[in-house]
């Protein structure tokens, strides 16, 4: 393993543009700091801004694997480190009740690494290598604070200890990215450990490099006019405003119904696939829909 | 070129400074991390050796802007900044950093009266409105907090006792009787609080209230760390970091200071829409119950208090409206804004005093 795999900026660059993901300056440096540094990766921002697909595409660029886990309230240590295969466990302890020297041997046997199931967390830190994996610990945000207590130890050192077997110490420290949605604020205590970077919507030339780029075949008039039209929209306080994901989604769908020139019917019927909520619809409905095409729209 | 990497970091630690007074924690921990990460970056290039500190030393969205505040103060003011990069001596540099330390402090003094001017709204005088006489809220509030801050979590916890038999626990405890499941442990579910959000009405019609809900306030604030209370009358401002300080003077006197349109008008709609799109999005909104206090009159847009209402009901666990007029023998729902209003509220509570408190805690037990 080289323990620095960026050797410059452009390098990261060249690689994730290679992969179709466009970073620019300030994304690209956090990579390459995290990677130099040994240190997460922690990503904030409103949903749909290309947070979780980072970890995807830098996997991809080391050739190694994506190792996932996805957050949610009551996430506990037996979901995300390790837990012990107890069925196994007690099947292994009837089959020793035949066996006297079996069963003395119980206690040793019974905490085997053969019992323990490995989970995200415990299954980055044991990676064999060659290369360390990426772990990718998604939407933290939506862990209870609990969770991140179990984090602290995995993320500064990189270790894991099982009360029954002693700690894993990783060979090869995985590169780790968390995101949060911020539906709530992180612990200072692990923000301290990580590098902090607040993922906001893309210009619009970075909108339209990454439309062109992840929608193939697409019509170049009809890539601005969407890049102009998520300008617009994101500029109405809406519950929730389009990301690019919603960009990349409208884009596939346009092309896929054929539709070579936006207008305000169009919009009203495709606002499906950019607005999630229903009163974001009808808010939609009540607004000029070509002063928003043209990416200015007059608060009502 | 830059100047010799001495020179930057004593920049840098300059800097770190300079953060701590803007309100950043910049914990030693942090700049020994910034300064690792400088040995990686090409000093030579501004934006990179920025980017470098900014990860490092800001971790959220607000101090991120801070941070980005403080650098163009103290790195683009100073007339040096090409000296700084064509490379200068300690000696001069410490004094031009003294100069520019002193400037720094003369606009920092500058400021206020600055935003005095901008401010049109009025000051308001609150600790006459506080009533130093009122009977202690502290253990009704406490209770209250209690009340409305707790549900099931989804945690278990482990113990004798439980709906579910813990299995990690019982094959552990079972190892001196051979592995033979003898007594199990068993798993109940954890207490687990619940966050606060307050939207409590300062308008001119609540003034009679005032010493009231400055108590209540402040006591579920202190009962309650996280959570977060706002006040309304024709804007709506947060005062969660006010009520936060350790006495009662200090508290009215920083929301005297930050609260400009106290005894104002009514615009509630425009408040539960700030708090549809800011508070509650900032944190679980499942997990969270909304009080609002308010006697309903209003001079906003009645469809949007509606509209509003419906929004918010729909993303907290609760709504809760304490209404101090409620009280009243002869209360009738008058006010068009609380017309509007009732449909999407979960409980509609009276509330005015320390009596009234307890009367509505009991109410609660029973939700």
């Amino acid at each position: 393993m080289s323990d620095r795999p960026f050797s410059s900026l452009e390098r990261v660059q060249t690689l994730f543009a290679n992969d179709h993901y466009i970073a620019d300056r300030a994304l690209a440096l956090t990579v390459k700091l995290a990677a130099d540094l040994q240190k997460p990766i922690l990503l904030e921002g409103e949903a749909g801004v290309g947070k979780t697909e980072l970890a995807k595409v830098l996997a991809r660029a080391l050739d190694t694997p994506l190792i996932r886990l996805q957050c949610y309230e009551g996430l506990d240590a037996s979901t995300a480190l390790y837990e012990w295969n107890y069925a196994r466990q007690i099947l292994h302890i009837r089959m020793a009740e035949q066996d006297l020297t079996a069963r003395a041997a119980l206690e040793s046997t019974i905490f085997d690494d053969r019992f323990l199931l490995n989970r995200p967390l415990l299954a980055a830190i044991r990676h064999p290598g060659p290369r360390p994996a990426v772990l990718l610990i998604d939407e933290v945000d939506r862990a209870d604070e609990e969770f991140e207590a179990f984090l602290l130890e995995v993320l500064s050192d990189y270790q894991i200890t099982v009360p029954e077997i002693g700690t894993f110490k990783a060979t090869h420290p995985p590169y780790v990215v968390l995101t949060s949605n911020r539906t709530r604020e992180l612990n200072d205590a692990l923000k301290r450990r990580c590098l902090y970077l607040w993922v906001d919507y893309p210009t619009p030339e970075k909108e339209r490099e990454i439309i062109r780029q992840r929608v193939p075949g697409i019509d170049a008039a009809l890539a601005d006019a969407v890049t102009l039209t998520m300008q617009g929209l994101r500029a109405v306080d809406f519950y929730k405003r389009p990301g690019i994901a919603e960009a990349l989604d409208w884009s596939r769908a346009l092309q896929g119904l054929g539709v070579l020139e936006l207008s305000a019917e169009v919009l009203q019927e495709t606002a499906g696939v950019v607005l999630k909520y229903r009163e974001d619809v009808e808010r939609l409905r009540a607004l000029d829909a070509n002063a928003i095409l043209n990416g200015k729209p007059g608060q009502p | 070129m830059l100047a010799s990497g001495e020179a930057l970091r004593e920049h840098t630690l300059r800097f770190c400074q300079v953060l701590r007074e803007d309100g950043l924690p910049v914990t030693p921990a942090r700049v020994i991390d910034a300064l690792h990460a400088l040995q990686h970056i090409d000093p030579t290039k501004e934006a990179d050796f920025r980017l470098a500190l900014r990860l490092n030393l800001a971790s959220s969205r607000e101090q991120e802007v801070l941070f980005e505040q403080a650098f163009e103060r103290y790195f683009r003011q100073q007339a040096d900044t090409r000296q700084l990069r064509s490379g200068i001596r300690g000696e001069t540099m410490r004094g031009q950093l003294g100069h520019h330390y002193k400037s720094l402090d003369q606009q920092v003094e500058a400021l206020p009266e600055a935003w005095g001017v901008t401010e049109s709204g009025h000051h308001v005088d609150l600790s006459s409105r506080w009533d130093p006489d009122a009977p202690p809220l502290a253990q009704i509030i406490r209770e209250l907090a209690k009340r409305l801050a707790t549900r099931p979590s989804r945690r278990f916890q482990s113990g004798r006792q439980g709906e579910r038999v813990d299995l990690r626990r019982s094959v552990r405890r079972n190892a001196r009787h051979g592995f033979d499941l003898l007594d199990l442990s068993r798993a109940k579910r954890k207490q687990r609080r619940t966050r606060l959000v307050m939207l409590c009405d300062v308008s001119g019609s609540m003034d009679a209230f005032n010493p009231f809900l400055l108590q209540l306030m402040f006591g579920l604030q202190q009962a309650l760390k996280s959570s977060r209370t706002l006040v309304f009358s024709t804007a709506t401002t947060e005062i969660t970091a006010a009520l936060r300080r350790r006495t009662v003077n200090d508290t009215l006197r920083e929301v005297a200071e930050t609260v400009r349109h106290w005894s104002g008008g009514t615009d509630i709609g425009a408040a539960i829409g700030r708090l549809n799109r800011g508070v509650i999005r900032e944190g679980a909104a499942s997990a969270t119950v909304a009080i609002i206090i308010s006697d309903g009159y209003d001079n906003g847009v009645l469809e949007r208090i509606a509209s509003e209402m419906q929004a918010l009901q729909r993303q907290v666990s609760k709504v809760v409206w304490i209404n101090p007029m409620y009280g009243a023998s002869t209360f009738k729902v008058r006010a068009a804004g609380m017309k509007a209003a009732l449909p999407y509220v979960d409980h509609f509570l009276p509330a005015f005093d320390a009596r009234s408190l307890r009367v509505l805690v009991r109410e609660l037990a029973l939700i």
